[in-house]
C-alpha cells in the first residue's frame, strides 16, 4: 500500500479512536460534587417545569427565602418544559448530569424510581414530623415503588365536570347531571347550533389517560383488565357521545387547555376540566355563570389525580436536599406554592382547614372529589398502560374499531406488559 | 439565464399580478400568524373567524418584551448561536465542496456518502451521544455546544448544495489564473470565491437559518434559561397547564422578524445576488 | 486489472482531499459517535430497568425482531414513505415551477420572490400550532374560507380524519419546503449560461424543446441534490408531525420519527426507539445508494 494511503489509514484510525474516547471515556469520571466536602456550602439544583411567569416567580421566592434562613446549602431553581425534563432525565443519567431535586408528574415518579435515578426515602416521609397519615392516600401512594418511597408529593388536583349555567337554564335543565344516563340527555340536549354538550380531552397521551381513567374506574373497570365487560361500557359511553353529537370528534387533539377555550368560548355546554383552569374560564369569559360538579358516576364517583411529586437524586447531596424539601413542605411555605399553582393540598387536613378552599364554592366541589380520586398505577410501566389506553379510545372514538374490538387489542397489550416482554 | 423578452406594457403588468395573487395565497398564513397575535384570546376562537380583528390589542406583546424571560435577551443568544454555526459551516464546507467538484478523486463517492450518512438520523435519538461528547469536551451549556450541533446539518447540506453549483462553473478560469503561477489553494480564494459569491451567500444564509431556527439541540446542551435562544421561548406559552395562542402567535412573529429584517435590508445582496448568474456574459 | 493512475492524477487528488478532509473529520467526529452509540443501543436491552444498571444484556437481533412484530412499524414505515415522497413531489414540482416564473423579467420578479421565502424562517412547532389552529373544523379560517367559497358544505376535520390527515400535514410540510426548493433551482438556473439558449433559438428550438433539451439536463446535478436532501431531511422530520397531530388520529399521522421518539421517551424503551431509528437509517441508507449511482462519473471530473 503506498505510503500516501497508509497515511490516511492512520489518520482515520486515531480520528476514529479519538471520537470513541471522547464519546465513552468520560463516564467514568466522578462528580467531584457529590457528598463532598461537609464545612464548605452545598449548592443544590432543582429542575422543575411550572412554565407560568408567577408559579416561577413562586419557586424563585421559596429558594431566596431558604437561602437566606440559613448559610449551609444555597438552591437554585432552573425551568425546562416537561417534555424537555423528562428527556433531561434519561440523557443526564447516562451523561451523569442530574440535578438534585427533581420535579415529576406523579404518574412518572414509579417509572424514575425503577430506573434507579430517584433516592429512597422511606425513612424521611415515614418521621413523624411528615404527618404522613393526614395525606390523602392517592397522591402519597404514587410515590411507592416496592413498597418505598421515593418520593412527597407537592401538590394534588384532580378533574371534575364544568357547566355553563347560562346554557343549562336556556335549555330549562335544572339540575346537573349525576349519573352516565343523565349525561348522556343532558349532553344531547345542549347539542345544538354548533354547541357540542360536552368537551373533553381524548389526546394520543398522558393527558388523554388523564381523562378517560374517571370514566374507566366509575364503570367498574381496571387498566389492567381492559376488555373487562365494565372497561369496554366505559369506551362505550364515550364512543356514544360522539355518536349522539354531543362530543366534538375533534377532542382526539384538544389538550386540556383547548378544552377551557372551547367551554369558555362557548363552544361547548359542558367540560372536564381540572381546578387550574377555573382562573383562566373567569378570564376568558368574565360573564360567563358556570359552576363545577362531580364527574357523573355509573358505579361509583371516580375522578383521576394529578399533581406533582418532588424527589431526590440518588446520592446528590441527600440530606441537604431532604432540608430543603422539609422546609418547603412546611405549612406556611406550602401554602403560598399551593395558591399560586393552584393546587389542593396533599394533605386533607390542610385541604378541609383552608378557608379559601372551604369557601369557594367550586373549589370544594374539586377537595370534596379528592376522596374519589385515583392515582394511575403507581406502576413503573405505566406509560405502556397509558398507550394501551389512550390508543384503543382514539380508536373508539374515530370508530376506527368497535369499542369492543379496541379494547380487546388494547387487553393484548397489557398483557404483554406484565409478562415483561 | 433564462429571459423571456416582454415587449409589451401589459404582459408586464399580467406577470405581476400573477405575482401578487400567488404572493397572497402563499403568504396567507403568514398573515394569520400576525392577525392571530393581535386578537385577544376569545376572539381567536370565535366560531366565525375574523378576517380583521375587531379588537387590536397589543398586549401579547407588551409580555414577551420584559421579564426575564423577555425576547430581547434571548435574541442576542440566537444571533451568537447562529453566526458561530454559519461561520463554522462555511469555514468547513465551502472548501470541501470545492474539492468535490473540482478534483476527481477515486473516493467521491465514497465522500458524498459518508457526508449523506452523517444525515440519517433522526435528532431526537442523536441527543444522548452528543450530549456525552459534549461534556467531556467541557462545552455543555455554553453557545458552542449547539451552534457545533447545527453545523452537523448545514456542513452536508451546503457541501452538496454546492458541489454541484461549483460544478456549473467554467474551470478555464482558474486554469488561467494557474497559468499566471498561482497556487492552487490562491486560486480558489482569490478567483474561485469571489466568483461564486451568490453560491456562497446563499450556503451561508442557509446555514444561518438551520441554527437560528433549531430548538432541540439548544433546549438540551443549554440548561441556564438567560443563555437560550429565541426558540425556546416558546415553552413559556405552551405547557401541561395552558396553551395562550396569542402571546404563540405574537411569539412566532417576534421570531421571524429579525429575520425578515435582515433579509429585507440585504435583499440587494441576498437574493438579488442569487440570481445574477455567476458568470457575466 | 488495476487502473495505472498518472502521477498528475494522483497529486490532484491529494489536494481534492486536502479541501475535503477538514469537512469530513468534523462530522466524523460528532456524528459518528451517536451513529455508533444508537447502533450499539439496538442490540443491547435498555429500557426503564436496565437504563441504571451497569451492566447491559447483549439481545443480538431481538429488538429489531420484537419492533417489527409491532404493526405500528409497518405502518409508520409507510406513513414516512407516503409523507416524504408526497412532501418532496409536491415541494419539488410547485418550487420548481415558482423558480421558472421568477425567472421570467418583470417588475415584481425579484422582491416577490424574496418574499417568498419568509415561510422558511419561522420553526416548526410554530407551524405545527398553526396548522392546528387554522385546520380546526371549529373556528378554523381554512373551513370558513372554504365554505365561504363554496367549495364545501361542511367543515372538514382535516388533522381528525383518518383519511386527511396525513395529507394535511404533508401540505404544511411543502408549504415551508417550497420557496427552499425554488431559491435552490433558481440558483442552478442562473447558472445556465445564456448561450446554450442563444444557439438553440437560432436553430430554431422551441421554448419546450429549450427546457426539456437545456433546462433539464444542465440542472440535473442541482435537480438531483435537492431531491436527495429534500428526501433525507423531510424522511427524518418531526416536529411538525408530533406537535400538529402527536402522530393520530390513532396512527394516521404516525411516522418512524415520532414512534422512535415515543419508545424512547415517553415508554423509556430506549433500546427500541434506538431500533426504530436504526431501520431508519438503513432504509435512507439504500435510498442514497440510489442517488450515487446516478451521479454521473462526467459530473465529478468536469
Amino acid at each position: 500500500m503506498s505510503k500516501f494511503w497508509k497515511n490516511i489509514t492512520c489518520l482515520a484510525v486515531v480520528m476514529f479512536a479519538t471520537m470513541l474516547v471522547l464519546g465513552c471515556g468520560g463516564n467514568t469520571s466522578k462528580n467531584a460534587s457529590v457528598d463532598g466536602n461537609k464545612s464548605e456550602k452545598v449548592t443544590l439544583t432543582l429542575w422543575h417545569y411550572y412554565e407560568g411567569a408567577l408559579q416561577q416567580k413562586s419557586l424563585t421566592d421559596l429558594a431566596q427565602k431558604f437561602n437566606t434562613s440559613q448559610d449551609k446549602i444555597a438552591i437554585k431553581m432552573e425551568f425546562a418544559p416537561r417534555n424537555e425534563l423528562i428527556k433531561q432525565l434519561t440523557i443526564g443519567l447516562v451523561a451523569d448530569k442530574l440535578p438534585d431535586i427533581v420535579l415529576l408528574d406523579n404518574p412518572d415518579t414509579p417509572s424514575f424510581a425503577a430506573m434507579g435515578i430517584l433516592a429512597d426515602i422511606t425513612d424521611k416521609v415515614n418521621a413523624p414530623e411528615m404527618k404522613k397519615e393526614a395525606y390523602y392516600p392517592g397522591p402519597l401512594k404514587s410515590n411507592l415503588y416496592n413498597d418505598k418511597y421515593y418520593g412527597i408529593p407537592v401538590g394534588s388536583n384532580d378533574i371534575g365536570l364544568y357547566y355553563n349555567e347560562d346554557m343549562f337554564k336556556a335549555a330549562g335543565i335544572t339540575a346537573p347531571p349525576q349519573t352516565w344516563d343523565e349525561l348522556q340527555v343532558v349532553a344531547k340536549k345542549l347539542s345544538k347550533d354548533g354547541v357540542y354538550g360536552l368537551a373533553m380531552c381524548a389526546l394520543k397521551n398522558e393527558e388523554g389517560t388523564f381523562q378517560f381513567l374517571p370514566w374507566l374506574i366509575s364503570a367498574g373497570g381496571s387498566y389492567d383488565k381492559l376488555d373487562s365487560a365494565e372497561s369496554v361500557k366505559a369506551f362505550t359511553f364515550l364512543t356514544n357521545l360522539v355518536k349522539d353529537g354531543s362530543l366534538s370528534k375533534e377532542s382526539i387533539n384538544w389538550t386540556q387547555a383547548d378544552v377551557e377555550k372551547q367551554f369558555a368560548t362557548g363552544k361547548a355546554a359542558m367540560m372536564i376540566n381540572g381546578p387550574w383552569n377555573i382562573e383562566h374560564v373567569r378570564g376568558d369569559a368574565p360573564n360567563m355563570k358556570f359552576a363545577v360538579v362531580k364527574i357523573p358516576k355509573d358505579k361509583v364517583w371516580a375522578s383521576c389525580l394529578g399533581g406533582e411529586n418532588f424527589s431526590i437524586i440518588k446520592g446528590h447531596h441527600e440530606a441537604e436536599a431532604w432540608a430543603f424539601l422539609k422546609f418547603a413542605m412546611s405549612e406556611d411555605n406550602l401554602a403560598d406554592i399551593v395558591n399560586v399553582m393552584g393546587y389542593i393540598p396533599s394533605r386533607k387536613d390542610l385541604a378541609e382547614s383552608n378557608p379559601k378552599l372551604k369557601n369557594d364554592p367550586i373549589m370544594s366541589v374539586f377537595v370534596d372529589e379528592m376522596q374519589y380520586a385515583m392515582p394511575r398505577g403507581p406502576n413503573a410501566k405505566w406509560p405502556e398502560y397509558s398507550e394501551a389506553m389512550y390508543t384503543a379510545l382514539q380508536e373508539s372514538l374515530t370508530n376506527q374499531k368497535t369499542p369492543e374490538q379496541a379494547a380487546r387489542d388494547a387487553q393484548v397489550k397489557v398483557e404483554n406488559i406484565s409478562k415483561g416482554n | 439565464m433564462k429571459t423571456l423578452v416582454l415587449r409589451t406594457k401589459e404582459k408586464n403588468y399580467m406577470l405581476s399580478f400573477i405575482a401578487i395573487v400567488i404572493g397572497v395565497i402563499f403568504l396567507f398564513p403568514l398573515y394569520w400568524i400576525v392577525v392571530s397575535s393581535l386578537k385577544t384570546n376569545v376572539e381567536i376562537f370565535a366560531s366565525i373567524p375574523t378576517l380583521i380583528p375587531h379588537n387590536i390589542t397589543f398586549s401579547a406583546y407588551t409580555d414577551q418584551l420584559t421579564g426575564p424571560n423577555n425576547i430581547l435577551n434571548s435574541f442576542g443568544n440566537s444571533l451568537l448561536i447562529a453566526t458561530l454555526s454559519m461561520v463554522l459551516s462555511i469555514i468547513l464546507a465551502v472548501p470541501a465542496a470545492y474539492g468535490l467538484a473540482r478534483f476527481p478523486m477515486r473516493t467521491t463517492k465514497i465522500f458524498i456518502m459518508i457526508f449523506l450518512v452523517t444525515q440519517m438520523l433522526p435528532v431526537t435519538l442523536i441527543l444522548t451521544p452528543m450530549f456525552l461528547i459534549y461534556k467531556n469536551l467541557g462545552i455543555l451549556d455554553t453557545y458552542l455546544a449547539p451552534a457545533l450541533s447545527d453545523a452537523t446539518i448545514s456542513i452536508p447540506f451546503v457541501i452538496l448544495i454546492l458541489r454541484t453549483y461549483f460544478l456549473s462553473l467554467p474551470k478555464e478560469l482558474e486554469d488561467s489564473a494557474k497559468i499566471d503561477g498561482c497556487s492552487t489553494f490562491m486560486a480558489f480564494i482569490k478567483i474561485m470565491l469571489p466568483i461564486s459569491y451568490p453560491g456562497l451567500v446563499m450556503a451561508a444564509a442557509f446555514s444561518f437559518l438551520f441554527a437560528w431556527g433549531d430548538l432541540a439541540y439548544a433546549l438540551t446542551f443549554i440548561s441556564t434559561p438567560e443563555s437560550r435562544p429565541m426558540t425556546a421561548g416558546i415553552y413559556n406559552f405552551m405547557g401541561k397547564y395552558g396553551t395562550e395562542w396569542n402571546k404563540i402567535m405574537a411569539y412566532g412573529t417576534l421570531l421571524v422578524l429579525p429575520v425578515v429584517a435582515i433579509f429585507v435590508v440585504l435583499q440587494k445582496y441576498i437574493v438579488a445576488g442569487l440570481t445574477n448568474g455567476a458568470v457575466k456574459e | 486489472m488495476k487502473i495505472n493512475y498518472s502521477r498528475e492524477y494522483l497529486r490532484s487528488e491529494k489536494k481534492g482531499f486536502a479541501f475535503v478532509v477538514p469537512a469530513l473529520l468534523f462530522m466524523l467526529a460528532f456524528v459518528g459517535y451517536p451513529i455508533i452509540y444508537n447502533f450499539i443501543l439496538s442490540v443491547y436491552n435498555v429500557d426503564i430497568m436496565t437504563l441504571g444498571q451497569q451492566h447491559k444484556e447483549f439481545v443480538g437481533l431481538k429488538n429489531y425482531i420484537d419492533v417489527f412484530n409491532n404493526p405500528l412499524m409497518l405502518i409508520s414505515i409507510w406513513n414516512t414513505f407516503l409523507f416524504t415522497i408526497g412532501s418532496i413531489s409536491i415541494q419539488f414540482v410547485i418550487g420548481f415551477a415558482l423558480a421558472l416564473f421568477f425567472n421570467l423579467e418583470f417588475t415584481l420578479a425579484k422582491p416577490m420572490r424574496g418574499l417568498l421565502v419568509v415561510s422558511w424562517m419561522i420553526p416548526m412547532t410554530v407551524i405545527a400550532l398553526l396548522s392546528k389552529f387554522m385546520l380546526s373544523p371549529s373556528g378554523g379560517i381554512i373551513n370558513q374560507l372554504l365554505l365561504n367559497l363554496q367549495i364545501i358544505d361542511q367543515p372538514i376535520g382535516w388533522l381528525i380524519n383518518n383519511s386527511t390527515a396525513l395529507w394535511s400535514v404533508i401540505l404544511a410540510n411543502s408549504w415551508v419546503g417550497i420557496p427552499f426548493n425554488m431559491i435552490l433551482l433558481t440558483t442552478g438556473l442562473s447558472n445556465i449560461s445564456k448561450s446554450l439558449y442563444e444557439a438553440a433559438e437560432v436553430d430554431g428550438a422551441t421554448s419546450l424543446q429549450k427546457f426539456f433539451y437545456i433546462t433539464l439536463p444542465q440542472l440535473r446535478p442541482a435537480i438531483l441534490s435537492v431531491v436527495i436532501l429534500g428526501f433525507i431531511y423531510t424522511f427524518k422530520v418531526f416536529d411538525l408531525v408530533f406537535v400538529a397531530t402527536g402522530g393520530g388520529p390513532v396512527n394516521a399521522t404516525e411516522l418512524m420519527s415520532t414512534l422512535a421518539y415515543k419508545l424512547s421517551f415517553a415508554q423509556f424503551a430506549f433500546s427500541k426507539g434506538a431500533t426504530v431509528a436504526n431501520v431508519l437509517f438503513i432504509i435512507l441508507f439504500v435510498v442514497s445508494l440510489g442517488y450515487l449511482k446516478l451521479i454521473r462519473k462526467d459530473e465529478v471530473i468536469n
